[in-house]
């Protein structure tokens, strides 16, 4: 390489299109003064600027360029590539030019988002220059086919893995199911009557499930966990688990005695219980081509003395009074609870949601749920109206920060709360309410105390009978499958999708698709689009029979390979590199050979080759060394 | 930091940044609109073990002031590649030394996709050693 810093000139037409972003990036970039730059650049055949570069009319400008032979190397300096590259690329095929022509220049993320003024726009020319280094010396790639299984594989029961198996199965493909527990209905069958339709949770479940286990595409695991995974999209393979009878006997027995269900039934506030668990516990594998994870949400367990939960037995959770509440056959105009009662019931919102740093602690673990779990609002205003029209004599207290009923019929539910009298306090984040005992000579057991801010700051105090704490969502904990399967997830503990608005239930893993809760809380009617939506990602994905790999695999230059091994010996993955016998110009030579299905691009190769002969396809040492120069370039922003 | 005028040149950091850690780590830095110095160039890479020793030499000579490989570190998701990479970036301090380069200008570090504080702390830390150290004088180590 050369000590001299200097621009290579290639012999391609590269076109640079910078995106404005709508001003994420034109606020801080001078997008025009990068463009004209751009265009001076060596090689650089046109440069063109759109408010949206990934718009159509954006996209458009590309494509009417490769069309036109204006341009046969493409350069798009816009969001994160893992935003847009592949929108890029699919113009290029749609415009008939081969996809792997082309570069990407993040100028918003790694530019506009973080710096500002000249320097921003300095460092966005030298990207964009950098980037038209690295596609001068672009060459048109084949993508790598490899044949997908048609099969997929649920992880989770509940009702995003019963709508996704059932969405699959329809669509023809054969699913595998794994559930954890012996149920099928996740946390939907721990409610009653769902809100805001009135709908039985178990009517729900019992159809849903009901279809799942009358399919026979579907293979149902209860009892089953994933322990092995390995493979690409395509093909993985997984090792599941099934647990033996002896260790859920306990949990089925528990449930079953009680409701005198048998298998095949559903079971109050566990689910729909289709058959016992193995005599003995099972392993087994699956191979399958797409997974779809929807390993669901646990109800939030308030920390000892959080509103007294744990001190006080009159304190409980709002899943454990709609249990009370379905459970309760006594009849009376006030609601009876263990033979006591219950006058004045205090709800409490926001436990364990919308949690702020240095206001709220942690948990143990370091955690703090700063999001709103979105569905508990409707919940607690649902069950207050329940309580209120069918136990008239049982007042209802509202402590709440923010009442948050999103959604069609659910801001209705609010409107019916008031007219059933249901009384509201609002309280700041700072101002928690206070649960306390009674000391008084009344005979309410309790007293809550908070600062009103509907009264300007009043300060109140209800005596109350019960003290229901409105628990939000929290993830499963499935950090086993996040490591094996090296999933993103996000600071609030959710697995993360590549982006939250244009590509919500995908992965960065390929082939792994999100359903439903284990993303962000959801009610049931969102989980089953997410699940739907998953389901319908997984098919795409599986439609053509074979999946398309990027090409960004070893290559041998044969005429500058002397087969000195250096590379077979450097090579991560065993079987990806050989030397072979063949012949070159009539003598037979060893000369290293690469099996691309086996390559994984990892370049551990390129950096041992003492004559530079193996490089990695899109990714070559060459266009890193170009790219380089480009950056230590005094011209392209002079 | 240096100012750019006709004699004094920004030192300019190098960020070798793989997809599926550091570069979106990155990202998430972005998003967060944390700013941090300009001099910084980010290239995305499949694993930094692509790189030999020379590389790295080259990038000195050409005038880049201090690099950061930002890898997955243990997350790699090639098996045996950090290790590698480790001995080779051992490999190049040695050839370092032997041109009388100073070695902090180069670092080997591991950022996640969340890693925000980290990659700020990286990006500042090495900007102390280039503002400390100076542009690498062409041919004549620093």
């Amino acid at each position: 390489m050369s000590s001299e810093t200097k621009i290579e000139t290639n012999p391609e037409k590269i076109g640079v299109y910078i995106c404005y972003c709508g001003g994420n990036i034109s606020d801080h970039v001078d997008v025009e003064a990068v463009r004209d730059r751009a265009e001076k650049i060596p090689g650089v055949s046109v440069a063109r600027t759109n408010m949206f570069m990934c718009s159509d009319p954006g996209q458009e400008l590309i494509m009417e360029d490769l069309r036109d032979g204006v341009v046969d190397r493409v350069v798009v300096a816009s969001c994160a590539p893992s935003l847009h590259e592949m929108t890029f690329r699919s113009a290029i095929y749609r415009a008939g030019k081969n996809p792997y022509i082309y570069e990407h220049a993040n100028i918003r993320e790694h530019v506009s988002w973080v710096h500002h003024g000249e320097k921003a726009t300095d460092k966005a020319t030298l990207l964009v220059a950098a980037a038209t280094a690295k596609a001068g010396l672009l060459k048109p790639l084949e993508p790598i086919r490899m044949e997908a299984r048609r099969h997929a594989t649920v992880i989770g029961g509940g009702v995003a893995g019963l709508r996704a198996a059932k969405d699959l199965a329809d669509r023809g493909i054969d699913v595998v199911l794994i559930e954890k527990s012996p149920f099928l209905g996740g946390q939907t069958a721990q409610l009653d009557r769902i809100a805001p339709t009135g709908d039985r949770a178990a009517d729900l479940i019992s159809d849903l499930a009901g279809q799942v286990l009358q399919d026979d595409s579907i293979a149902v695991h209860t009892c089953a966990s994933v322990e092995k995974f390995e493979g690409y999209v395509g093909n993985f393979k997984l090792g599941v688990k099934k647990q033996s009878a002896q260790t859920n006997a306990q949990q089925i027995l528990a449930q079953l005695k009680p409701s005198g269900k048998k298998p095949g039934e559903f079971i109050p506030f566990a689910g729909l219980y289709p058959w016992p668990p193995p005599a003995s516990d099972e392993k087994f594998s699956v191979e399958t081509g797409v997974i779809v994870l929807a390993t669901g949400f646990k109800s939030y367990a308030p920390y000892h003395g959080e509103y007294g939960y744990g001190e006080l037995k009159e304190v409980i959770t709002l899943p454990k009074l709609i249990r009370i509440l379905a459970e309760n056959n006594t009849a009376g105009s006030c609601l009876k609870i263990d033979g006591r009662n219950i006058r004045h019931l205090a709800m409490i919102h926001c436990v364990g949601s919308r949690k702020i740093p240095g206001v709220h602690p942690e948990d143990e673990s370091g955690n703090l749920n700063e999001y709103c779990s979105r569905t508990c609002c409707s919940a607690t205003l649902n069950t207050a109206n329940i309580i209120r029209e069918t136990y008239p004599e049982t007042q209802v207290f509202e402590f709440y920060r923010d009442i948050r009923t999103y959604g069609r019929g659910q801001e209705e539910l609010y409107e019916q709360a008031s007219r059933n009298k249901v009384i509201f306090l609002r309280f700041e984040a700072q101002d928690s309410p206070e649960v306390s005992k009674n000391s008084d000579s009344d005979d309410f057991p309790l007293r809550v105390k908070v600062r009103d801010a509907l009264t300007f700051g009043e300060d109140v105090e209800a005596p109350v009978d019960l003290v229901v704490l409105v628990t939000g969502m929290e993830p499963n904990n499935v950090s086993e499958l996040v490591d094996m399967m090296k999933i993103p997830v996000g600071a609030d503990r959710f697995l993360l999708e590549i982006h939250p608005k244009l590509r919500p239930v995908e992965l960065s893993v390929a082939g792994i698709l999100l359903a439903g809760t284990c993303q962000a809380p959801m009610d049931i009617g969102e989980t089953c689009t997410g699940a739907s939506a998953g389901a319908v990602k997984a098919a795409a994905l599986l439609a053509r029979g074979y999946v398309e790999l990027d090409p960004f695999v070893a290559e041998v230059d044969l005429h500058t390979c002397n087969g000195t091994g250096a590379c077979v010996e450097a090579c991560l993955n065993e079987g990806a590199l050989n030397l072979v016998e063949m012949k070159i110009d009539g003598k037979k030579v060893k000369r290293a050979q690469v099996a691309p299905a086996f390559c994984l691009g990892c370049g551990a190769c390129v950096a041992v080759c003492p004559e530079n002969a193996i490089d990695i396809n899109g990714w070559t040492l060459k266009q890193y060394e170009a790219m380089v120069d480009m950056i230590v370039s005094d011209d392209v922003v002079a | 930091m240096a100012t750019r005028d006709n004699h004094v040149r920004e030192g300019k950091i190098l960020i070798l940044a793989t997809e599926t850690c550091a570069y979106p780590g990155a990202d998430s830095v972005g998003q967060a609109h944390s700013s941090y110095a300009a001099n910084t160039y980010i290239l995305r890479v499949r694993s930094p073990v692509l790189f030999p020793e020379q590389f790295y030499l080259d990038c000195f000579k050409k005038g880049i002031s201090g690099i950061i490989i930002m890898s997955c570190g243990e997350e790699c998701p090639y098996e045996g590649a950090y290790k590698a990479l480790a001995k080779r970036v051992d490999r190049t301090y040695q050839l370092m030394k032997a041109q009388n380069l100073e070695i902090r200008r180069l670092r080997l570090t591991a950022i996640c996709t969340v890693c925000n504080r980290a990659f700020l702390n990286e990006v500042n830390q090495m900007n102390e050693v280039v503002r400390e150290l100076g542009p690498p004088a062409i041919g004549h180590g620093a």
